[in-house]
């Protein structure tokens, strides 16, 4: 108590120092404030935009899957498939884990250029609609055209815009006038003159490697309702039509008896071709081999969702966490011998992780900067109004006050200075948070979208950044303080009289 | 019994390449009840000696004893403690807390102690200002108090700890000759019926009148006692 009422009234007597470092303390809150509330809304706002417009939760990919950067990985490497998810789907629904789930097929398909220029290039997801809309309701809004029933094409406007500036095609549902609203400015001031199409051919490619074209026509051109310029990338098919670009097979389609001896033929596997035609040629060693495996065979699918995806998005009760969902399903995977493996949004959606993480250290490196000026001040000041004490640092410490006592005097007095003007700058803060979420800060653009984590501006501050912004501030409080604590402590009566 | 036993006390200081020697061999030994007087020009040592003695300082060599306490083998906190408990301390200048009243000036030194109840640490302290006659300045600031008032409030504050010795180093060098002399007079008649040894220094001959001993020091030496 006593170090306390000295400390309090000092902070009085020396009103122009306290109200330096008090300043200082405010300012440096305010800022924590912004700081912690940007960092925070943008992790919020990413994982709303992401995991509810896009990724869900949780990834289930093969267990063969080796990248996990499964989501947005540019160099288009095809994902490893998921065989015969029909007889995983129950184990799914029975592990009370989800809200939801859909199966996809995701891979990167070329769209040929018909009048001979540039192809363009974009990432296919096949889906069945409605599942889809189950799982993520209300991700995106119609721009143009309808909605497809069970099969069709959905063409984002980020997506638009890539094969315009790449082709020089702008793709439009048939039936639908011309909206100029989300085209590229490029576009806009060609509208007259524009090469539209209504369909696209997309070639895809199999596993082993042979192109299968597949023209589609365009249904509706959408936008995806957050981060539209990262999903905008991905045009939404129906699974049959995605397994059809891509060379898979689908259940519709005709199991055909081979003869033997096309059978062999078409499972000769030499790298001497002429034997073929020689006179040594073997028909009965070569009919006799075994060519078509078992899983070949059931590779054409009885039902859709027997049929090949390559990764099942799911969202998580709100109630459990993602962490103890992932826990659960490696156990449940490694039980019934499931191949599959979980990923979390995070991981799967590497580029978007990345930045995210890159934007949060730029934001943590402001702080801790901040941080660093704030302390040489404080520290600056309060070994100054240390030193000027030291007659009557040094009568205390003659009359039988200990070095804890001084020491403690100082920390008091920094720590009522923290608590006063840090509260101030933390309230300050908040009120500059309500003031820009009331703004409505919109963006288009990439980067900001990213920062934004959507696209508006949405910096949120809830208890958890409190605790960080108080815990942030008694780290500068505490470690400005020692220094001139230690300044302090070292005072000795002999110093007080050698001064006098 | 002798409060102080100091035997070939010596303290030199080093400055830049030669060394000042401030006491070349004190002896001195100050009995319980005393009220002594340390006189010497300046330069002389006088105040070194009271440094050591009130272990703000350490000798260089020999022997001090303060209360029955050899105090070159103590360390920072029992020294403190041992200024706490044992030795009372009026200064020259810079005596009180600048942000305390006259009061919690003088109950400051009991606080510490944390051996007493605010309430007897309120009385005692009360008690000890109405002694010195400043009864009705108990909620004065430093800054309001005249320079005699203020010393005044520093033997208050000297002797509320029932202290074995009170240092003063010259503390009448700043006030006016009539306030001195009621500062003198006031710590006679607080050795006188408290019977606390009270040790000054000064460099003015007119106030040897009041010391019942006077030792006079030159050149780090001590010439007469």
């Amino acid at each position: 108590m006593l170090a306390l009422k000295i400390a309090w009234r000092n902070i009085f007597r020396h009103r122009g120092k306290s109200l330096v470092i008090g300043s200082i303390l405010a300012l440096g809150a305010l800022l924590l404030t912004l700081g912690n509330s940007v960092i925070s809304g943008m992790e919020k706002g990413l994982e709303k935009s992401v995991v509810e417009s896009f990724t869900g939760d949780i990834i289930l990919v093969s267990q063969d899957q080796i990248d996990d950067n499964v989501i947005l990985d540019m160099a288009g490497k095809p994902l490893e498939d998921i065989f015969r998810y029909d007889t995983i789907k129950p184990y799914l629904e029975n592990s009370g884990l989800f809200t939801g789930f859909v199966p996809a097929g995701k891979d990167f398909v070329m769209a040929l250029n018909e009048h001979g220029g540039t192809p363009g290039f974009a990432f296919l997801l096949g889906i069945n609609f409605a599942d889809w809309q189950k799982v993520f309701p209300d991700n995106l809004e119609l721009l143009q055209g309808q909605w497809p029933q069970s099969t069709g094409l959905i063409i984002p406007s980020g997506s638009l815009e890539i094969l315009y500036t790449t082709m020089g095609t702008w793709f439009s549902p048939p039936h639908s006038e011309l909206d100029s609203s989300f085209m590229p400015k490029d576009a806009k001031e060609n509208y007259g003159n524009l090469r539209v199409q209504n369909d696209i051919v997309f070639m895809g490619h199999s596993a082993t490697n042979t192109a299968t074209d597949i023209r589609m026509t365009v249904d509706a051109v959408v936008k995806y309702k957050a981060l539209n310029v990262i999903w905008g990338h991905f045009i939404l098919t129906d699974i049959n039509s995605y397994r059809q670009s891509m060379g898979y097979f689908n259940q519709d389609e005709e199991q055909e008896e081979i003869s033997a001896e096309n059978l062999a033929l078409l499972s000769f596997d030499s790298d001497n071709l002429d034997a073929l035609f020689g006179n040594d040629m073997d028909f009965e060693e070569m009919f006799s081999q075994e060519s078509v495996s078992p899983e070949k065979e059931e590779f054409v699918p009885k039902t859709e969702e027997a049929g090949v995806y390559q990764m099942i998005f799911t969202r998580i009760k709100p109630e459990i966490n993602r962490q103890a969902a992932m826990d659960s399903l490696n156990r449940l995977f490694a039980q019934e011998d499931i191949p599959l493996r979980p990923l979390t949004w995070q991981t799967a959606s590497g580029v978007i992780g990345s930045m995210s993480i890159l934007i949060k250290a730029s934001l943590n490196v402001f702080v801790a900067f901040l941080f660093f000026v704030a302390i040489i001040i404080i520290v600056n000041t309060l070994s100054m109004a240390a030193l000027e004490r030291t007659s009557e640092i040094g009568m205390m410490r003659a009359v039988g006050a200990r070095k804890g006592f001084i020491a403690r005097m100082f920390m008091l007095e920094t720590g009522v200075l923290a608590f006063v003007f840090g509260n101030l700058g933390v309230l300050l803060g908040f009120i500059v948070v309500l003031v820009i979420r009331s703004l409505n800060i919109t963006t288009d653009n990439d980067m900001l979208q990213l920062f934004f984590g959507g696209d508006t501006f949405n910096p949120t501050f809830g208890l958890a950044d409190l605790l960080l912004t108080y815990a942030q501030l008694a780290a500068v409080t505490i470690l400005a303080a020692l220094y001139p604590i230690n300044i302090a402590r070292k005072i000795t009566p002999l110093d007080a009289i050698s001064r006098e | 019994m002798n409060i102080v036993a100091i035997e070939a006390l010596t303290k030199d200081y080093s400055l830049d390449s030669t060394t000042v020697h401030a006491l070349r061999g004190v002896d001195l030994n100050i009995k319980s009840g005393e009220l002594l007087s340390v006189m010497g020009p300046s330069g002389s040592g006088k105040t070194t000696l009271l440094n050591i003695i009130g272990c703000v300082d350490t000798p260089t060599s020999g022997k001090v004893e303060v209360a029955g306490t050899d105090i070159g083998s103590l360390k920072d906190k029992e020294l403190t403690d041992l200024r706490l408990r044992k030795i009372g301390f009026i200064f020259q200048t810079f005596n009180l807390i600048p942000v305390l009243n006259t009061l919690e000036n003088v109950e400051f030194p009991l606080l510490l102690m944390k051996e007493q109840s605010a309430t007897d640490i309120r009385r005692k302290a009360k008690d000890l200002l109405h002694a010195v006659g400043l009864g009705d300045h108990l909620h004065h600031r430093p800054a309001e108090l005249s320079g005699g008032q203020r010393q005044r409030v520093a033997i208050a504050r000297a002797l509320v700890t029932e202290p074995a010795l009170v240092l003063a180093d010259e503390p009448t060098a700043n006030l006016d000759s009539a306030t001195g002399a009621s500062i003198l007079d006031l710590m006679v008649q607080m050795n006188q019926s408290l019977g606390t040894t009270f040790l000054f220094s000064t460099h003015d001959p007119d106030v040897q009148k009041y010391a019942q001993r006077i030792v006079k020091i030159h050149d780090g030496l001590i010439q007469d006692d």
